[in-house]
């Protein structure tokens, strides 16, 4: 069996005043890309922050590729995008990429090479030679990206890596994200933008006050439920009633623009092949069926439907 | 760590740090040049009716350096706290850190790296500005002093900068920068306070009733921040008091500038030991330190 890149046995951490988190149980197998969901002050960044060896925990363990979290073993292993950072911006960000070579211990030649591959990945390219004080939010965050690529590091923790881009520069980073996974780095990404989590990730977990609520595969996450809307044309309530007394589902009418206009219905299934016998019915009493498509579940729906309702310390007066 | 400490050195150049410490110092060695050259043609009276000579020129520049190296303690002691002052917490508010200790480096390595770097700069900048002051009254009084005299005398000067900086980046590990900043400001403030006291009552200008007790909590201050103490020493090396006593009275004419509380031996190495008990508690501070 391969080492994880990630495991985390009852890991914890008590600051003592209600923050922090309790007993997360995490594994990431190498290669992956792994999301991490959570409201504001769920604990995520402390976990990240324990994983990366800025935090020590209170309890349990923290593994990076087998080596104790914390160690130089495991921190020679990863890359790091802190969610708050500055870089000293009476450097360059060439600069401030072989400052950060020199600690990674790559030798100059290397370092030279990998630096200039990575501005150009990141979008910086000969800016690199300005100083960081006349670098945009975006491109503090960019060089932020580079840095943490700088080692060639197995996994890369990104806490909040597109949270100051643009949406081209979303896409940029997104892209290259995807390129890493290619690469058969793992990825551990701790984002509040779904879209991004749903794109890249393989696996996804939700972390609320400190503990996992939920964890599992994004495909699975979004293929939980068989949602399907139909637009048809001559609806009444009778084709519900056939519908329910057939399949023993409900349906519901989502939108109706008028009276006279075809109208939206909604219908959860079972079974994905249950719909065909839906259609069936709906032709043969003689109403016209002018679409019809599967719903497609999205992790915020995943996210706010599980967090609904939950109380979130991040938010407590 | 050679990264590291290379890298304070550039943060300080950068910073104009040493562009602001360089222009100052400019400006204060013209001045004292002027008030060395004042002091140098006042003739200084002596004991015995000898208003010209050896003696008169050795006070002089006893008089002239004393009032260098008042300015160059006060010098070197800010540049040691303020270039320190954000070393720990300073720096992991404002994201620096963060990114830093996640490599693949010791903590105590960073930590190493910044106190020799800090500790180097402000041992550079003593050395120039020691020079300089020497050199000054050199050209003005005509008096040289011996060479293992003055690297003695340098030493004790610049010993001041390491004690400074462990002080200064021991509050970092639990103070903000301003906090820290205000807080080694004032201590250093009251530690010459306590000195100046201290040398008010080796002169008999000070007689009250309470006495002892002013005398412990003066002590006392000057255990937390013996910095202005070292300063004595130094200038009691420079001008070899020990083997002036009974010879010539510099006190006197050193006023409230003089040397009247020199600490002893034991007192150094209090100071070697004070410095390193505060370099080795910050440094393990900042390993266990969550960020």
């Amino acid at each position: 069996m391969t080492t994880p890149a990630v495991e985390t046995i009852n890991l914890s951490k008590d600051y003592g005043d209600g923050r922090g988190c309790r007993d997360v149980t995490l594994t990431i197998r190498k290669g992956e890309a792994f999301g991490f969901l959570g409201p504001n002050g769920a604990g995520k960044s402390t976990i990240v922050k324990m994983l990366t060896g800025l935090i020590t925990p209170t309890s349990g363990e923290a593994q990076i590729f087998g080596h104790a979290s914390g160690t130089m073993e495991a921190n020679r292993r990863l890359g790091y995008l802190p969610e708050l950072f500055r870089y000293p911006d009476w450097l360059t960000g060439e600069e401030v990429l072989a400052f950060h070579a020199k600690l990674c211990g790559l030798d100059r030649i290397a370092s030279r090479q990998r630096i200039h591959l990575l501005l150009d990945e990141v979008g910086i390219g000969s800016r690199g030679r300005d100083r960081l004080k006349g670098y945009s939010k975006g491109m503090q965050q960019r060089l932020g990206l580079a840095c943490a690529l700088l080692g060639n590091p197995d996994i890369v923790f990104l806490d909040e890596p597109a949270s100051a881009l643009d949406p081209v520069g979303r896409h940029e980073v997104r892209e290259l994200l995807a390129r890493l996974r290619g690469q058969g780095k793992t990825i551990f990404l701790n984002s509040h933008l779904l879209e991004d989590v749903e794109l890249l990730c393989d696996k996804v977990a939700l972390l609320n006050n400190g503990q996992v609520l939920m964890e599992g595969h994004v495909s699975d996450v979004l293929r939980s439920k068989s949602n399907w809307r139909l637009r048809v044309g001559g609806y009444t309530s009778i084709a519900a009633e056939r519908i329910k007394q057939v399949l023993g589902l409900n349906v519901v009418v989502s939108e109706q623009p008028s009276d006279d206009d075809p109208v939206w219905l909604e219908i959860e299934l079972e079974d994905d092949e249950q719909i065909g016998l839906v259609n069936y019915i709906l032709i043969e009493l003689g109403l016209t069926l002018y679409e019809v498509g599967k719903v497609t579940s999205r992790l915020d729906e995943w996210f706010l439907q599980a967090v609904s309702g939950l109380e979130h310390r991040g938010e407590r007066r | 760590m050679n990264a590291v400490w290379g890298l304070t050195w550039r943060e300080l150049i950068r910073k104009r740090v040493t562009l602001m410490a360089a222009l100052m110092t400019v400006v204060f060695l013209v001045a004292y040049w002027f008030v060395a050259n004042a002091i140098a043609s006042e003739p200084q009276t002596f004991p015995g009716d000898l208003s010209i000579g050896l003696f008169s020129k050795f006070i002089s520049s006893a008089m002239v350096l004393t009032l260098g190296f008042f300015f160059g303690a006060f010098a070197i002691a800010f540049l040691a706290i303020f270039s320190s002052v954000a070393a720990v917490t300073g720096e992991a508010e404002q994201g620096v850190l963060q990114s830093v200790l996640a490599r693949p480096i010791p903590r105590w390595k960073w930590f190493m790296g910044r106190w020799m770097g800090f500790v180097s700069y402000g041992a550079m900048y003593a050395l120039v500005l020691f020079v300089a002051i020497i050199l000054i009254c050199w050209m003005e009084t005509g008096v040289i002093y011996n060479l293992l005299v003055l690297l003695k005398a340098y030493l004790l000067f610049a010993s001041v900068v390491p004690l400074l900086v462990s002080l200064t980046m021991f509050g970092s590990c639990f103070l903000s920068p301003l906090g820290n900043g205000i807080g080694m400001t004032m201590l250093f403030g009251m530690g010459w306070l306590g000195s100046t006291i201290g040398r008010f009552m080796g002169l008999g200008k000070i007689q009250l009733e309470g006495l002892q007790t002013l005398e412990t909590i003066t002590g006392l201050i000057k255990l937390v921040m013996p910095a202005d103490t070292l300063q004595q020493r130094m200038l009691s090396e420079l001008f070899s008091m020990s083997e002036l006593n009974g010879l010539i009275n510099l006190n006197r004419d050193l006023s409230v500038f003089s040397i009247s509380d020199v600490p002893s031996n034991s007192f150094l190495i209090y100071c070697a030991v004070y410095t390193a008990i505060l370099f080795v508690g910050a440094m393990t501070v900042m390993v266990r330190k969550d960020f």
